[in-house]
């Protein structure tokens, strides 16, 4: 049987390097461009029209504008709506990103850890940013949760720093891990089916189309999670306890 | 798409969230105390003892925490 992590290996398609590092081309940089580029063309033809009886790509636009603007008003309240540019884009790559990587033959950008840890040390630098920006040293505050007694203190400062340290690290491995384990489900059940033949292959081949439409599911789910953690933890910068 | 409000997509928002919050502050806590033990002092097997501890704490904190939240 195949090997069932053999179709997240990545392999040099243009070899580059700049200055001595390798910037090389492979299939999931190629991935990343038509997520860009797909994005980018959705979302451009569909706010050109401007109609008042919206199109179906207009429609579905509006649906996603209007489902972020509901993540960051639940999580940040009015203010956070400066970040919206930010949160939405967030949004459509890594949704792009999860979707088009179902598509057989492509490839999951998600599943590489750099992808999603790049993406969550960015998030968590950001609120970092704006938090220092708006509170000065008092942001440090964060580290000592209000009502906590003097005593506590040498108790409670490690205990926070650790879950401030988690927080990267949960939101990078949380969509990798996700991503990774449903298409080796997926490998595992189609190797099961090749090797199954006729007469029992159907089997794992059923279940890989019940599996597939959970996958579609998770795609959706896991972008929702990433956009609504990073607004949480931007929020938790902007309000300060 | 649901709406950001539906209650399946924040419930099962909310189940993802919190098994991998409590792995991630153990993961944390247990490095720093490696840190600890390898480059600060020379006390081997207690930096990670007490790291994974506190990231025990802090992970069980996190989701106690975030269950209170949705009480409201």
């Amino acid at each position: 049987m195949e090997d069932p992590l053999h179709s997240f290996e990545l392999h040099t398609i243009i070899p580059l390097s700049l200055f001595g590092i390798d910037i090389s081309v492979n299939k999931a940089v190629v991935l990343m461009w038509i997520i860009v580029g797909v994005g980018s063309v959705f979302l451009l033809k569909a706010g050109a029209a401007k109609s008042l009886v919206p199109s179906k790509l207009q429609s579905l636009a509006e649906l996603l504008v209007d489902f972020i603007r509901g993540i960051i008003q639940d999580t940040m309240g009015p203010a956070g709506m400066r970040y919206f540019p930010f949160i939405s884009s967030l949004f459509v790559f890594i949704l792009f990103s999860n979707l088009l990587g179902l598509i057989p033959g492509s490839y999951t950008v998600t599943s590489q850890i750099v992808v999603t840890g790049v993406f969550a040390i960015a998030v968590y630098g950001l609120s970092l940013v704006i938090g220092f920006q708006l509170h000065g040293a008092k942001f440090l505050g964060i580290l000592v949760p209000p009502g906590t007694p003097g005593w506590l203190l040498p108790l409670m400062i490690p205990i926070e720093l650790i879950s401030q340290l988690a927080r990267p690290i949960s939101l990078a491995v949380r969509l990798f891990a996700n991503m990774t384990a449903g298409h080796v489900i997926l490998g595992v059940l189609f190797g099961l089916t090749i090797g199954g033949g006729l007469l029992i292959g159907w089997l794992p081949f059923s279940f890989t189309i019940v599996l597939y439409g959970l996958e579609v599911g998770i795609a959706f789910i896991q972008a929702y999670i990433f956009v609504v953690l990073t607004c949480v933890y931007i929020g938790d910068a902007i309000h300060l306890h | 798409m649901a709406s950001s409000q539906d209650p399946l997509f924040t419930g099962l928002g909310r189940a993802m969230r919190v098994g991998t919050d409590l792995l991630a502050s153990l993961i944390v806590g247990g490095f720093l105390g490696w840190l600890v033990d390898s480059y600060v002092f020379d006390s081997t097997p207690w930096g990670v003892s007490i790291g994974l501890v506190l990231g025990l704490v802090a992970g069980i904190r996190n989701a106690y925490r975030a269950a209170k939240r949705w009480g409201t």
